[in-house]
C-alpha cells in the first residue's frame, strides 16, 4: 500500500490483464487488503505480457504484471471446480467489493454473475468491467484495447491532422484499459460510501466503450451545435498548437491563446516574420501554418527540449517537453514530488515503478509491496483463513483446484 | 430503493476547462450536489471559446449564451458567481465551506492559496473538510507554477513519444485524455477521502499531479525502460503479441474496422468468415508468432478482402464467430448505435439557452442520479445558494451584486 485510507476493508479480484486487476490496485494502493484469485498454474495472462525484466519471460518477470498487482495477496483457484466454487463464495462472504473483468456470459456459467452473489453476500460492491457492460446487444462481444477505442470512437479521431491514406492509429500501449480500471476505482468508492452509510450493496457495470467515451466532450459538442464529426485529418484551427522537433527532441507548442504566442515570440527574439499579416492571430497562424513551421523550426532546431522548455516555462508559456522513458524517469519535478518507487522483489530485486498521483498530507506514505508470486498467499488465506490443513492444500494443487 | 451513492453531499468546485468540471460532473452523477463558483473577473474559458461557426456561439455573445464544450462538461452542476478578488466574496465562500463537505479545484496552485484559501485555512473553517487539488504537475516540487495544456500533460506523462506509426515522428493528440484521466484520479481521491472520514472523523487534503496521472497509465513505457535500458519504439496499432491487430478500411469514404485476433482459434474462425482464402494457408501465416512476423504483409491481404464490406457487417460477422472486431465509430455513429442507446449512454437535454444539448453521464450504470440536469448558466443558482443555503437577505444581495461581489 502506499497510504493507509481503507483500513480494514477486504476486495476479491477475479480480474485478467488490465482494467479489473488495475481497478483492484488501486484499491490496494489506499490500503485495501485484495486477495487476487487466479488460474492456476498459468495465473493471469499479463504476467506473460511485455515488458521482461532482461527481455526474458517467465510468471514472475512481467513489468506489466508487477506494476498492475503490487500490494495485493495473491492465490490461485479454479471455481469451474466444485470445492472450488465453494471456496470463491466462502471468500465472497466475508468481503465488502468484489472486482472482476470477465464476460458476462462466463460469470453466468460460474454462477458467479451478480444475481447470485447479492444472495451470498447482500452488501458486496460488485464492480464488474467488460467491454461493453452488462447489458445491451453487445454485452458478450468481445472486446480489447483497440477494438474498445474504437467502438467509442476515439480509436476514430485519435489523432489530428491525421494522413487520410493511412489507418488511424491507437494510442499506446493500453492507455484506455488502464483508464477503464481508474474509473471504476472511482465508481467502487462511490458505491462503497453508501455501502458503509446504508448497508446498500450493488453492482457497478462498468463498460470500457462508455470509458472512452468520457474522453469525447469536444466531438459531441460540435456534433450537438453544428453537426459536425471530428476526424481524426481535421486540421487545427489554432495555431501554434503542434509537435515541433528541436535538437535532441520535440516540444509540444501549445500556444492557444494570443498573450502566449506574442510572449513565446519575444523568447524568440522578436524575428521580423512574427509582424507578417499572415501569422496576425491564432486562426490566421493555423492558415498559414505550412509557412509559419519552416520559420518557427529555423529557431527550435537548433535548441534543446530542455532549453526551449524551461527558458518559455519561466516566463509563464504552456510549453511541454516530448519526454521519453528515460527522460519521465529522470525528471526533476517527478523525482522531487517521489512519483517513483523502488520495489523489492524475490526474484527480480529491487527496481523502480511508476508511483501514485496523488499526495494525503494527513497520512504516511508507505513504500508499497511486490505483486505477489503465483499462489503465494494460498498457504495463508486457505490454512491460516480457512482452516484447510497442509495436506488438504496438497490434495488441492493434486486436483488443479488450486 | 436505490438512493445514489453520495446522497446529502456538497461540493463546492473552482473548476475550469475539462479536468476539474468533470471531476464535478461525475460526484453530480453521483448525486452530490456539486455548486461551481464562476466570476466574470475571469470566466471558464470553456464557456467563451468559439468551436464552431454556428450562430449563437463564441467569444463575441454574452457568456451565457455560449454553446460549446462547457455544457457537455458541467452538466449536473450548479453555478453561483462569487469574485474572490474581494475580501468580501471570500468571506461568502469560507461561508459555504462551512456547510460543504468537499472543496475541488484545477486553477494552478498558487491561486487558492493568493485568496487566502489554503487547507489551512479551510480547516479552520470547517475541520473535516476535504480538499482535492487537481494541478498538471502537482502543487509542490520545482516546476509546481508550470503551466500547461491537456497536450503538454500528455507530453510530461512520456504518452506523446510515445504515440505514432512506426519508424515515424509522435502524432498530435486527438482527443486529449490527459484531463479525463486527471478528473477521474480527482474523483477516485476525494472518495477515499470522504470513506476516510466516515471512517475516522479526520479530513483531508489530497494533491493530484496530472502528469503522474498520464505516467502512471502506460507502465509499459517506463518498465521497457528500467527493465531493459531501452526506449519503447512508436508502434502504431501493433500490438506484442496479436496479430493481425489493426484497422482496415470499409465500404464508404474513411470507414475502417478494428480487428484483433489472439490466437488459433480465432485466426481459424477469422479466416472462415473470409471464405478460407488461398492465401490463408500459407506458411507464413501458420501460428500466431509468422502471422506477428509477417504482420505488414497479413494486413495488406485483409484490407483487400475488408473493403467490400460495412464497418458494421464485419463487427458482427466477426462477434458471431468470436473474434473481436469494433466499428471504428464517429461521434454521429455512436450517438446512433443501438447497444449506446440501449444503455443510455449519450442524453439530449433542453438548455434553457443553447437549445438541445447532447451530454453523456459517467461510464457505469448503478443508481445514477434519474435525470441529467443540463450545464448550468452563469449565476444561475445564485438565489438558492445566497438565499436559501447562506440565509442571505435580498438588500444585502442586492448590495454584494453592486459591489461586484456577487459576480
Amino acid at each position: 500500500m502506499f497510504y493507509k485510507v481503507l483500513n480494514g476493508v477486504k476486495v476479491i479480484e477475479y480480474g485478467n490483464m488490465i482494467s479489473a486487476p488495475f481497478c483492484a490496485k488501486m484499491l490496494a494502493d489506499i490500503g485495501a487488503e485484495v486477495i487476487k484469485v487466479e488460474k492456476p498454474a498459468i495465473g493471469d495472462d499479463s504476467r506473460w505480457r511485455e515488458p521482461f525484466l532482461k527481455d526474458i519471460p517467465g510468471t514472475e518477470r512481467s513489468g506489466l504484471f508487477q506494476y498492475l498487482n503490487m500490494n495485493k495477496l495473491g492465490i490461485t483457484l479454479n471455481p469451474e471446480t466444485a470445492t472450488g466454487k465453494k471456496i470463491f463464495i466462502e471468500l465472497l462472504k466475508n468481503a465488502d467489493i468484489f472486482v472482476e473483468n470477465n464476460s458476462p456470459n462466463s460469470m453466468k456459467e460460474l454462477e458467479l454473475s451478480y444475481k447470485f452473489v447479492k444472495q451470498i453476500n447482500p452488501r458486496i460492491v460488485m464492480t464488474s468491467i467488460t467491454p461493453f457492460g452488462q447489458t445491451g446487444p453487445y454485452r458478450n462481444y468481445k472486446g480489447c484495447e483497440l477494438v474498445d477505442t474504437h467502438m467509442g470512437v476515439v480509436g476514430n479521431i485519435s489523432t489530428r491532422e491525421g494522413d487520410t491514406s493511412k489507418e488511424p492509429i491507437k494510442y499506446p500501449a493500453h492507455l484506455f484499459s488502464f483508464q477503464a480500471g481508474l474509473s471504476a476505482a472511482a465508481g467502487t468508492l462511490g458505491a462503497f460510501y453508501r455501502q458503509r452509510v446504508t448497508g446498500l450493496g450493488t453492482q457497478l457495470d462498468v463498460s470500457e466503450q462508455e470509458s472512452v467515451i468520457q474522453n469525447l466532450n469536444a466531438a459531441t459538442a460540435r456534433y450537438s451545435y453544428g453537426k459536425q464529426i471530428v476526424s481524426r485529418t481535421d486540421v487545427l484551427s489554432v495555431a501554434p498548437s503542434h509537435i515541433l522537433p528541436c535538437k535532441d527532441g520535440y516540444i509540444y507548442n501549445a500556444l492557444a491563446e494570443e498573450h502566449q504566442w506574442w510572449r513565446f515570440v519575444d523568447v524568440m527574439g522578436h524575428p521580423d516574420w512574427a509582424d507578417n499579416e499572415l501569422f496576425k492571430d491564432a486562426t490566421s497562424r493555423a492558415q498559414y501554418w505550412d509557412a509559419l513551421k519552416p520559420l518557427l523550426l529555423e529557431w527550435t532546431m537548433p535548441r534543446t527540449v530542455e532549453e526551449i522548455y524551461r527558458t518559455s516555462q519561466e516566463k509563464g508559456i504552456p510549453i511541454g517537453a516530448v519526454r521519453t522513458a528515460d527522460q519521465v524517469l529522470g525528471d526533476k519535478q517527478m523525482v522531487a514530488r517521489g512519483f517513483f518507487v523502488a520495489v523489492e522483489h524475490p526474484e527480480n530485486g529491487r527496481l523502480q515503478y511508476p508511483g501514485v498521483p496523488y499526495r494525503f498530507s494527513g497520512i504516511n506514505k508507505e513504500p508499497p509491496q511486490a505483486a505477489p508470486l503465483l499462489g503465494q498467499h494460498n498457504e495463508d488465506i486457505y490454512c491460516g483463513r480457512m482452516g484447510y490443513s497442509k495436506r488438504d492444500l496438497d490434495r488441492l494443487k493434486e486436483a488443479r483446484i488450486i | 430503493m436505490d438512493d445514489p451513492f453520495l446522497k446529502g453531499i456538497r461540493v463546492i468546485a473552482l473548476t475550469w476547462v475539462w479536468a476539474g468540471p468533470w471531476m464535478g460532473a461525475v460526484l453530480a452523477d453521483m448525486g452530490a450536489e456539486v455548486i461551481k463558483i464562476e466570476t466574470n473577473q475571469r470566466l471558464d474559458h470553456q464557456r467563451i471559446t468559439r468551436i464552431l461557426d454556428v450562430p449563437g456561439q463564441g467569444s463575441d455573445q454574452k457568456p451565457d449564451i455560449n454553446r460549446g464544450l462547457f455544457n457537455v462538461t458541467n452538466r449536473g452542476v450548479k453555478s453561483c458567481t462569487i469574485n474572490l478578488k474581494q475580501p468580501e466574496g471570500v468571506e461568502i465562500f469560507k461561508k459555504l465551506v462551512k456547510i460543504s463537505d468537499i472543496v475541488i479545484t484545477n486553477l494552478s496552485p498558487r491561486v487558492m492559496p493568493g485568496w487566502g484559501l489554503d487547507y489551512a485555512a479551510l480547516k479552520e473553517i470547517k475541520p473535516d473538510i476535504i480538499l482535492v487539488t487537481l494541478p498538471a504537475f502537482g502543487s509542490t516540487g520545482p516546476d509546481k507554477d508550470y503551466v500547461s495544456y491537456a497536450s503538454t500533460i500528455e507530453a510530461a506523462g512520456g504518452l506523446s513519444a510515445s504515440f505514432g506509426y512506426p519508424g515515424e515522428e509522435p502524432v498530435l493528440s486527438g482527443t486529449y485524455p490527459g484531463d479525463p484521466i486527471g478528473s477521474m484520479y480527482g474523483v477516485f481521491s476525494v472518495l477515499a477521502a470522504l470513506n476516510y472520514r466516515d471512517m475516522t472523523g479526520n479530513g483531508q487534503y489530497v494533491d493530484v499531479a496530472q502528469s503522474e496521472g498520464v505516467a502512471s497509465l502506460i507502465p509499459e513505457v517506463t518498465m521497457e525502460y528500467v527493465m531493459n535500458d531501452r526506449i519503447r519504439p512508436r508502434l502504431g496499432n501493433h500490438d506484442e503479441i496479436m496479430a493481425p491487430h489493426s484497422c482496415y478500411p470499409c465500404k464508404g469514404e474513411d470507414k475502417w474496422v478494428a480487428i484483433a485476433v489472439s490466437d488459433n482459434k480465432e485466426w481459424k474462425a477469422f479466416c472462415k468468415v473470409m471464405g478460407d482464402p488461398a492465401w490463408s494457408k500459407d506458411e507464413k501465416f501458420s501460428d500466431q508468432f509468422s502471422r506477428w512476423q509477417n504482420q505488414d504483409e497479413l494486413n495488406k491481404l485483409i484490407a483487400a478482402w475488408t473493403k467490400d464490406f460495412t464497418n458494421y457487417e464485419l463487427m458482427h460477422k466477426l462477434q458471431k464467430v468470436g473474434v473481436s472486431a469494433g466499428a471504428s465509430l464517429n461521434i454521429e455513429e455512436v450517438i446512433n448505435d443501438p447497444h449506446v442507446k440501449d444503455r443510455g449512454v449519450f442524453v439530449e437535454e433542453n438548455h434553457p439557452i443553447a437549445g438541445k444539448t447532447i451530454v453523456y453521464r459517467s461510464p457505469w450504470t448503478s443508481a445514477l442520479t434519474a435525470t441529467l440536469s443540463p450545464a448550468p448558466c452563469l449565476g444561475e443558482h445564485n438565489e438558492y445558494v445566497f438565499k436559501n443555503l447562506l440565509g442571505m437577505s435580498d438588500k444585502d444581495i442586492r448590495q454584494l451584486v453592486d459591489k461586484k461581489v456577487i459576480y
